[in-house]
């Protein structure tokens, strides 16, 4: 009657958080490893930065929707919004020839404000973030196209401009790595949304919202103010994905960005944050944005066909929250 | 621990798909990777076909890839990053935008990797060669051909594929520039763009339909577009002339049925096969010339089926 | 510990359900050590024991929600290995959640039927769904249309659709987790014919419950568990509640006395003038002094929650003035009651209370961030820290650790952090819906000793409770609703009678109609 599939009796030390991290770390080591075996082509310091440089755009993106993921909301503007901002920079830098600064604040200012008015759409309305981001993301689409003249805008005008990205101020110091710059603002990105997330109020409120949003309401919180704080925040960090990308394209192109918050989206699930809020981290997101990027590139390295690499691709994405529900229900 | 294993898994399935994807290691080849601006597209998927052409019948070894929608320029630039990192022989490529591109492509040409254009040029001087269609000519042709369906007068309307890239731009000018020069009695009532989805210029279509009811004519600018138009002149009964671009099964039912009136045939194969030939001619050490005209025709239901025309079209 | 054998009353015949030595941990808790239960054919079963106690994973593990890590089940003498709860469903054991696990948006013959819809060719079976859900609601002497939406239900008849749905099964063990919770009186009769008759027809019962009048009513034999372990079988009849008490607790409580402080010069702390919100709340004036305990009686649906959401501006009010400390206050949302020092601590500690994904610590700073917030925003962790750990001892909360998730605490702890919560954030007027619901008896008279204290504080307190002895132990006055009036406001100490007699009084029918044009 002692019977073999009830489960041992679990009465080890709880694992801990960062322990946590460290597991969905390998997966991306795993690849890393994987392709390195695979192609003596995959672990060259050119290779390596490429990678980060195709991370940049896509992990600030991710960044931005982890925020509003974790208040148990979604924001499908995202790639659009990008968009709108690079494209707002370029009229700020190339039609207005106004000084660089300006273009990267207006650019970011531009992201904050959208993100506020997605915000106050969401807590004033009440409309299911869905469907207000989803308005947005058309709403911007179609701005872009206007305030660009339905043009590609190129910053040649503004020389500094393409080096927001590709430049390289590590280059200069140590020339034998020349860490893209657009990988630092990427990196800086992700430290200043982690402080917020895990030393500030702001952050606090997003998980509480994300847990349990009536509760935090009765607690007497205003509850909207720091919602829309949450959209905006996340917004002026989709204006830095703006203005990296079009430093990186060395032009801002209208017709580009949606489905890219399809892409931010998936970084962030893979990186252990939960669709339903609550919880997440950005260390994870960044974590999510790289495999994505490994995996896209390590198969163009192998020459895998590109069918395949989408298959594989979407065969990983669930594997890899599958692996986090699994990792989550055992512990 | 389960994560790692399942990604190895997943891995050493894709290991074996890399390797039966070509004889990688079989004998001393050119390795020439060819970056296009789409991969779906029935168009791109014959100027692969081409490319493939090519590869079997030099004995190299060609890879092929592009995003998956034409806006994505610097998902374009992360194919185009990764080629270089594989170390190919050759690259061929097909620029989404003309500039964006120029820092990748110092860097192959830095490393010694010559670069063939192909589909539309890039604002450099790098790319030794490019394998195109003269878009401007060929579209002058679709409107020549226009005012003679609807008899040297009347409206016509352009339902186009993109405002922003080089092709987009070349076929509505060039339509649209013929038609104001040589044909004063034509009155070209809009220019819109559905972003060469079917779909979307079905809807299109119609609309511009409803609007101008006594339109004689619509000029469609890749297939997506053309069929797009079809399906709307299809959906109102409206018999307004329709001329379409590229070909593709539907499209070719289509002209066949006479739903099209004809349409405008790039040689895509032969873009394909003129950029790989490109390739291993630069690598011999060839001069190449500044462009290579890969070549367009007008095709309608008298001629769809002549060699010479049947050679050039697509499934 | 096995020192009160149960006396099995069916010599002979094996037992409906025997559980022996069941163990069951979860990473860091040992739910369940060498836990045993028994269960005869036409039995009703009382599990009692605080919360954590390990009642409910006992259960769970009988309807097949949990696998056991060690032990032997036998139902009918013949081992079993119940995996899921179709399985159990199968084996004819069917179980009432305490949380009512309905989908809101079918019908309630859909809800029963879930899963086992009756077709015909391939076709779902609408009429005979209905009619087959018509029978059972005959045999329970219920009158509900088969067809009616649950979310149009009340709590109590949503719980008589649960009962339903466990009959449809055939099932000869019924567990019953909490059922009279949210039930009025008249319902818990109706329930106990129910169970009365299930009984008579040989099912055995399960009763979960913290309510020693109604065990004492209801139940044949009682068992009590501590800490995930057996403590003893009695039979309910001849053992008196501080007995049962005493096992559940591990010690002999002492029923405190009410005092009642004189409150007679304080000052008033709030007052509510002319509260009115549609048919809820109807011209409902109070008020209450500082270091006084008001308590809320009425029936469900009284209007006493509507009340007290009012005066918190959780919901709108139609009219109506709030005073604190002699200050007319404007309150329009949650945030204003709070500014003004007023806390309520909901009913519905998991929807409305606690923030179950965040730790206990960041619960109790909850309503006060901006108090540790610095420059640029930044939290001070080790003040909230500080503060947090105060609280927890001074409120004796039981935790680990100041980090620990609060869904992880039980029931009584969980609302410990809410009150912490509140006096972190320096309210001194707190309304308490229902503080007790869901809380063990031990934790109970801790909550009441809480709260006698924070009155000797000074603070205002009112508290809103269905159990009438609660509101007798505590309450220093007595106001009572009905149809969303206050229809009496007694003295600390009244009889039950009295209360009950203000709770039922409704205004005649004749101002019923003109009201309701």
């Amino acid at each position: 009657m002692t019977d073999t599939a009830a489960p041992a009796a679990k009465s080890g030390p709880r694992i801990s958080g960062a322990f946590h991290r460290l597991l969905a770390f390998s997966g991306l080591i795993a690849l890393v490893v994987a392709f390195s075996l695979a192609s003596p082509n995959f672990m060259q310091t050119q290779n390596i930065l490429a990678i980060l440089q195709a991370t940049s755009v896509n992990g600030v993106l991710a960044i931005a929707a982890t925020l509003v993921i974790i208040t148990g909301g979604i924001d499908l503007s995202l790639g659009t919004l990008m968009t709108f901002c690079a494209v707002l920079a370029g009229v700020i830098l190339t039609y207005l020839g106004l000084p660089l600064p300006l273009g990267v604040i207006g650019a970011i200012l531009a992201g904050a404000a959208s993100g506020l008015i997605s915000g106050t759409v969401v807590a004033k309305l009440k409309v299911p973030p869905f469907i207000a981001t989803l308005g947005m993301m058309l709403i911007l689409k179609g701005l872009s196209l206007v305030i660009s003249g339905t043009r590609p805008i190129y910053f040649n005008d503004t020389p500094g401009f393409n080096q927001i990205a590709l430049g390289s101020v590590v280059g200069q110091i140590i020339p034998a790595v020349p860490v893209p710059n657009g990988v630092l603002v990427l990196f800086a990105v992700a430290l200043i949304a982690s402080f917020v997330l895990s030393k500030t109020a702001l952050g606090r409120y997003t998980f509480a919202l994300g847990s349990n949003e009536e509760a935090v309401r009765l607690s007497g919180v205003n509850v909207d103010r720091w919602k829309i704080g949450v959209y905006a925040l996340a917004g002026g960090i989709v204006g830095v994905a703006g203005v990296l990308i079009a430093s990186r394209l060395n032009s801002a192109q209208p017709a580009l960005g949606q489905g890219y918050e399809l892409d931010a989206i998936a970084a962030v699930v893979i990186g252990g944050t939960s669709l339903s809020g609550g919880r997440g981290t950005v260390l994870g997101t960044l974590i999510g944005a790289l495999i994505i990027s490994v995996l896209a590139n390590g198969l163009r390295i192998l020459s895998v066909a590109q069918e395949w690499q989408t298959v594989v691709t979407g065969c990983i994405i669930i594997l890899a929250v599958y692996a986090d529900i699994l990792r989550r229900r055992t512990l | 621990m389960l994560n790692r294993r399942t990604l190895l898994g997943a891995f050493s399935a894709l290991a074996m798909l890399a390797a039966s994807n070509g004889p990688a290691f079989a004998q001393d080849n050119y390795d020439i990777a060819l970056i296009s601006k789409g991969f779906q597209h029935q168009f791109w998927q014959a100027v692969k076909a081409g490319a493939d052409k090519a590869a079997a019948e030099f004995g190299v070894k060609v890879t092929f890839e592009g995003p998956e929608s034409e806006t994505q320029v610097d998902r374009q630039m992360d194919m185009l990053a990764a080629a270089l990192s594989r170390k190919p022989s050759a690259i061929g490529f097909a620029a989404l935008d003309s500039q964006a591109a120029i820092p990748l492509l110092q860097q192959a040409k830095d490393a010694g990797i010559p670069i063939i254009a192909f589909d539309s040029g890039v604002d450099s001087d790098i790319p030794l060669t490019t394998a195109t269609t003269d878009n401007v000519a060929a579209s002058a042709l679709a409107a020549d051909k226009m005012a003679e369906l609807i008899g040297g007068e009347g409206k016509v309307a352009v339902v186009a594929h993109s405002q922003t890239s080089r092709t987009g731009i070349d076929r509505v000018d060039g339509f649209v520039n013929r038609i104001k020069e040589a044909y004063p009695k034509i009155e070209l009532v809009t220019v819109q763009y559905g972003d060469g989805d079917q779909l979307a210029s079905t809807e299109i279509t119609k609309s511009i339909l409803l609007a101008n009811p006594d339109l004689k004519g619509i000029f469609g600018t890749n297939e997506g577009s053309a069929i797009g138009v079809a399906n709307g002149k299809q959906e109102l009964g409206s018999n307004i002339v329709v001329i379409g671009f590229d070909s593709g099964a539907a499209q070719k039912g289509m002209i066949t049925s006479g739903v099209m009136n004809g349409a405008i045939t790039q040689n895509p194969v032969g873009i394909g096969y003129e950029t790989v030939k490109a390739a291993i001619d630069a690598l011999k050490g060839e001069t190449l010339p500044k462009v290579i005209d890969t070549g367009f025709y007008y095709y309608d239901a008298t001629n769809i089926n002549d060699p010479k025309i049947a050679a050039v079209l697509y499934d | 510990m096995a020192g009160h054998s149960g006396s099995a009353s069916v010599a002979g015949a094996p037992a409906l359900v025997e559980m022996t030595d069941i163990d069951k941990s979860f990473p860091g808790v040992r739910a369940l050590a060498k836990a045993q239960f028994q269960l005869l054919p036409g039995e009703v079963h009382a599990l009692m024991g605080e919360n954590g106690a390990g009642k409910s994973t006992l259960m769970k593990i009988l309807s097949g929600v949990y696998t056991r890590d060690a032990g032997t089940v036998l139902l009918d003498g013949q081992p079993v290995e119940i995996t899921s709860p179709r399985q159990a469903q199968d084996l004819g054991v069917g179980i009432i959640h305490q949380e009512l696990a309905l989908m809101r948006d079918l019908t309630a013959a859909q809800n029963i039927f879930i899963g086992r819809e009756p077709r015909r060719f391939g076709i779902l079976d609408e009429g005979q769904l209905n009619r087959d859900t018509a029978a059972i609601f005959a045999s329970m002497n219920l009158k509900l249309e088969p067809t009616v939406k649950v979310e149009t239900l009340t709590i109590a008849k949503q719980q008589m659709v649960e009962i339903a749905k466990a009959l449809s099964y055939r099932s000869r063990v019924l567990i019953m987790d909490e059922p009279t919770a949210a039930l009025n009186d008249a319902e818990i009769a109706e329930l106990f014919t129910i169970i009365n008759r299930l009984k008579a027809e040989g099912v055995g019962v399960v009763y979960i419950s913290h309510k020693m009048d109604e065990i004492k009513r209801i139940s044949d034999r009682v068992t009590v568990m501590r800490d995930g372990e057996y403590v003893g079988t009695v039979p309910a009849a001849d053992t008196p509640i501080e007995t049962i008490i005493s096992m559940m607790v591990g010690r002999t409580l002492t029923n405190e006395a009410l005092v009642i402080p004189n409150t007679a010069d304080a000052p008033v702390a709030l007052e509510v003038k002319n509260l009115n919100r549609g048919r809820e709340i109807r011209d409902v004036s109070f008020s209450v002094k500082k270091g006084e305990i008001l308590g809320f009686a009425g029936l469900m649906g009284a209007g006493r929650t509507e009340v007290a959401r009012a005066i918190f501006g959780a919901d709108r009010r139609e009219s109506g003035e709030i005073w604190v400390h002699g200050k007319r206050v404007g309150i329009a949302s949650p945030k204003d009651a709070v500014e003004a020092g007023i806390g309520y601590l909901s009913e519905d500690r998991k929807h409305f209370g606690l923030a179950t994904g965040l730790d206990v610590r960041n619960n109790i700073a909850l309503a006060s961030l901006d108090r540790f917030t610095g420059v640029g925003g930044v939290l001070d962790e080790a003040k909230m820290e500080k503060e947090a750990v105060g609280y927890i001892k001074q409120l004796a909360i039981k935790t680990p650790s100041d980090t620990q998730e609060a869904r992880l605490l039980s029931g009584g702890n969980q609302q410990k952090v809410v009150i912490a919560k509140w006096l972190l954030r320096d309210c001194d007027i707190l309304i308490f819906d229902e503080p007790t619901r869901g809380i063990d008896v031990g934790a109970k008279s801790e909550i009441y000793k809480l709260l006698n204290a924070l009155a000797a504080e000074g603070k205002a307190i009112i508290v809103i409770s269905s159990e009438l002895p609660e509101v007798l132990r505590l309450s220093h006055r007595i106001a009572v609703m009905c149809e969303g009036r206050l229809t009496g406001m007694l003295p600390g100490g009244a009889s039950q009678e009295e209360i009950m007699r203000l709770a039922t009084q409704r205004q005649s029918s004749v101002a019923e109609v003109r009201h309701a044009s």
